[in-house]
């Protein structure tokens, strides 16, 4: 028994000992990182202190302790109106598509940039298309509209002298279309800029590799698939778990300058409706529960696709 | 990833507190002792120079929910001599964005002068601004003047009388000499038409539908639209349904209709004579006279087209396309510009658009409980309000944008000229016009102690900002002024609740929740209302105002009604 104990307690106050005596040793590091934990704490954590808010009859200007209290009438509040739901469906189906897109448009992109040969013509290609990445969206929001607009917008004048139709559409009056023309958009704007990070991605494989695989026979293709793909797989996890993560917090530029009246029950999205309901009528505390809904959900997808690309992947970002 | 910016609304403005009140806590030590020392020299000044005001330089920071495009930081000639007069330099903050408004109100860190419009409630509710009442007994003589009987509509409630808002945005005694909305029709229509009666929506459609028939399109080949309007947020409220109001011979309360009786409000979709006027609207698309992209374009493009000369008919206020009209102008198009008629859907109703409203109150600036010498402030505001203040802002110094002859204020031409066709310069280097909301003002048609009009919209100036196109078809109907084509306002009795769209309605009440609910509704509804075949007009009206009273829009009105009923009583004294 004694021997027992003796044997467990030993290594326990091993391990302590070897914290402790680590930290001591680290010392300066852990004051190198103490600026950042402070910074963290006061933006990332402190602020959190405003979700009290949601529970109160907020008031601004007033004391913390002159508040009312309310429970949880705002949430409740929230899951009753029926356009919450409306306005959910829409944020998860842009979501979605602009997931779905936005992931796999840049790798085939990124992949087809890294065969070209010719030095000077990828490179140009890949400035032209990160630069409307740059363009501010008012600005795309405008030449979209007058893209799709039925008077001498280029793509209905195109499609009546191809006679696909025979008279031109009111695209951006049809709800069915606005998800896609929203997505579309989003492709056209950030295609080339997320390409980036792939192509950084594939610089990194060994070159190695590659001579190995065309000594064994591999055609171009058999290069793609066998080296290229696997070669990023691990930075396509990542940055496809950070984005499930932001699934429902797609902001709200493009849908806001892309709508109008007519697509209104397409067009809304969750931080809009949050500015409308919330900030627009000073409902401080209804705006706040909104976004506490937001980030509840949030972390709880991040979770969960972590969780999925762990078993399937055995790759994950925690 | 863009998300990540908006990381939800609690985050942000938990932060802006959270900074906001570490920033107070830190500045408030030191901002004291300046303020201190400021109040000292500025007593010890009043004792040597002049016993009475105060004219040391002094900053106040100023929050104005209306953007001014052309302000010049007080560097115009105007802004110069207000200093110059009371010492006072105001640095503007414009709140570019709805929510800055807000923001600021939630921050507690507020501005010496706050102009919120619509928002005050939500300053004066947290107990950030001042009660004036005795600051302006004290140091406002010539603002007690210009509100005159009016004082009473200055206060705040019934159950806190204090006055919390200067009311800067209504004129004192306005009368307007012209008209500017909402029917409006192209010269050339009208001149080809051959000058008929323009009485009835049955007129005003006669005369789009045969300029259209005769010119489907423009001189340079572009298609000649109907009627354009514009749905582009908020301002579907202007060019689509208020016209209802003055179509149906109604008086204007914004979404709602306030019956003069009873004072009763009704949500305004609701009146079955408004139907009449959708229907309408829907049978104007239906013969394709509206132009297809009216629910979709945005003001850039809906201002592009009717700058190009295209479109015959506008229903819109003037303010919303005066651009165009300034571009058609420049380039010499003067018969593709507008003149404005009074239309009503038939001869039975009368059009209320000039009825008086008396003064509004409303909008108008308050002052932080922060603000240092706040008497300075008043001081400044009394000034303006003083007949020689009064002058300076709409006329400008005398002798250089304006002269005296016989007795009477004359703007030279060169003046004239410079104002008319560059309007905005002519702003931002005169400041002939940029003050008029920032201070108390008397409305058009008020004479000063010399008998000269206050302001420069008098009958006879009106008529020389008028185009010899604009006057050959004034001449043609035997008028003289758009106004003319109206019912005069002698023929309304003022309403005694002034204008509803001006209530400030509490922040959080049912009704304000509500009206977001019924808001997306009516901009939805109402363009596929309009765009529907005539076949389906009344089956969709049904369905719009069922979902209307499904959103509780009845729980609105009696709040509304009650809101009403409580101003009518503040005001009148009761």
């Amino acid at each position: 028994m004694e021997a027992i104990t003796l044997n467990e307690k030993k290594p326990a106050g091993a391990k302590n000992k070897g914290f402790w005596f680590r930290m001591v040793q680290q010392k300066y590091l852990y004051f190198m990182t103490i600026p950042f934990v402070i910074w963290v704490f006061v933006f990332s954590y402190l602020p959190i202190w405003g979700w009290t808010m949601a529970f109160q009859k907020y008031r601004p200007a007033r004391s913390f302790w002159d508040q009312d209290w309310v429970g949880f009438k705002h949430f409740v509040d929230l899951f009753n109106d029926d356009r919450f739901y409306l306005v959910m469906r829409n944020t998860l189906a842009m979501s979605f598509m602009s997931l779905i897109a936005g992931f796999t448009i840049p790798i085939l992109f990124a992949v087809l940039l890294n065969e070209l040969r010719n030095q000077v013509f990828k490179r140009f290609v890949q400035t032209i298309s990160y630069l409307p990445h740059f363009v501010s969206w008012v600005v795309v929001a405008g030449i979209v509209t007058k893209m799709l607009s039925i008077d001498g917008g280029v793509i209905n004048d195109l499609l009546v002298w191809l006679h696909i139709i025979d008279k031109p559409i009111v695209f951006m009056g049809e709800g069915k279309y606005f998800w896609t023309i929203v997505t579309s958009s989003d492709i056209w704007k950030e295609m080339g800029w997320n390409t980036i990070i792939y192509l950084a991605a594939i610089t990194g494989i060994d070159p190695e590799q590659y001579e190995a695989a065309r000594v064994d026979g591999a055609g171009r293709w058999r290069q793609i698939w066998h080296i290229t793909l696997p070669g990023i797989r691990t930075t396509i996890s990542v940055l496809l778990i950070m984005s499930i993560g932001h699934l429902i917090q797609i902001g709200f530029e493009k849908q806001f300058l892309l709508g109008n009246p007519r697509v209104i029950d397409y067009s809304e999205v969750l931080d809009l409706y949050a500015l409308n309901n919330g900030l627009a009528l000073n409902r401080f505390s209804f705006g706040t529960a909104i976004s506490i809904f937001n980030s509840v959900v949030s972390v709880i997808l991040l979770f969960v696709a972590n969780g999925i690309f762990k078993r399937v992947t055995k790759e994950s970002i925690m | 990833m863009k998300g990540k910016v908006l990381k939800g609304t609690s985050l942000l403005l938990a932060s802006v507190m959270l900074v906001g009140s570490l920033a107070a806590c830190s500045s408030k030590e030191e901002e004291k002792k300046p303020a201190d020392e400021t109040g000292k020299t500025n007593t010890a000044e009043n004792t040597t120079e002049t016993p009475t005001t105060d004219k040391s330089p002094i900053t106040y920071t100023m929050l104005a929910a209306d953007p001014s495009p052309d302000w010049n930081q007080m560097q115009d000639e105007v802004g110069k001599k207000i200093t110059e007069k009371t010492g006072v330099t105001l640095k503007m903050d414009f709140a570019t964005d709805a929510n800055k408004v807000a923001l600021v109100a939630a921050s507690g860190e507020y501005p010496d002068i706050i102009s919120a419009k619509g928002s005050s409630n939500l300053f004066v509710d947290a107990g950030a601004v001042l009660d004036l009442t005795d600051l302006i007994d004290q140091y406002g003589p010539n603002l007690k003047k210009v509100y005159g009987d009016y004082w009473n509509r200055l206060k705040w409630s019934n159950d806190d009388q204090g006055v919390y808002v200067v009311p800067t945005y209504d004129g004192v005694g306005n009368t307007y000499f012209d008209a500017g909305g909402a029917f409006s029709l192209q010269h050339q229509a009208v001149e080809e038409a051959g000058y008929p009666q323009i009485k009835t929506v049955k007129d005003y459609e006669k005369v789009i539908a045969d300029y259209v028939a005769k010119h489907p399109t423009t001189a340079d080949g572009k298609k000649t639209l109907g009627l354009s309007l514009l749905a582009d947020d908020w301002r579907i409220m202007i060019s689509v349904t208020n016209p209802a109001f003055q179509a149906t011979g109604a008086s204007d309360d914004g979404e709602i209709y306030i019956d003069p009786k009873t004072y009763q409000a009704t949500f305004h979709y609701r009146r079955p004579e408004e139907k009449e006027y959708f229907r309408w609207l829907n049978h104007m698309n239906d013969i394709g006279l509206i132009d297809p992209e009216s629910f979709v374009q945005k003001e850039d493009q809906y201002k592009a087209k009717i700058a190009q000369g295209r479109v015959v008919g506008v229903i819109d206020q003037k303010w919303g396309f005066q651009s165009s009209i300034d571009s058609l102008k420049k380039e010499g198009k003067n018969a593709a510009t507008y003149g404005f008629y009074s239309v009503q859907m038939d001869d039975k109703t009368v059009d209320h658009t000039f009825e008086p409203t008396g003064f509004m109150g409303g909008y108008g600036l308050m002052i932080s409980k922060d603000a240092k010498n706040p008497e300075r402030i008043i001081q400044m505001l009394d000034y303006l309000a003083s007949e020689e203040g009064q002058v300076l802002i709409n006329w400008g110094i005398e002798g250089k944008h304006y002269n005296v002859e016989n007795g009477k204020r004359v703007i030279p031409q060169a003046v004239q000229d410079q104002k008319t066709n560059d309007a905005s310069n002519f702003k931002k280097t005169t400041g002939i016009g940029l003050y008029n909301n920032y201070g108390p003002h008397y409305g058009d048609g008020v004479q000063d102690s010399t008998g000269n009009y206050f302001t420069t919209n008098f009958p006879e100036q009106i008529q020389k900002t008028y185009s010899e196109e604009d006057k050959k078809v004034l001449a043609a109907y035997g008028k003289t002024t758009w106004k003319d084509f109206y019912p005069s306002e002698k023929e309304f009795a003022a309403k005694p609740w002034g204008a509803a769209w001006n209530l400030p309605v509490p922040s959080d009440s049912d009704a304000n929740i509500i009206y977001n609910k019924l808001t997306p509704i009516v901009r939805k509804r109402i363009p596929e209302i309009i765009l529907s075949k005539p076949s389906e007009f009344d089956a969709k009206w049904d369905a719009f105002l069922a979902e209307l009273d499904k959103n509780g829009v009845k729980k609105y009105e009696e709040e509304y009604t009650k809101y009403i009923q409580e101003r009518v009583n503040l005001w009148s004294g009761r």
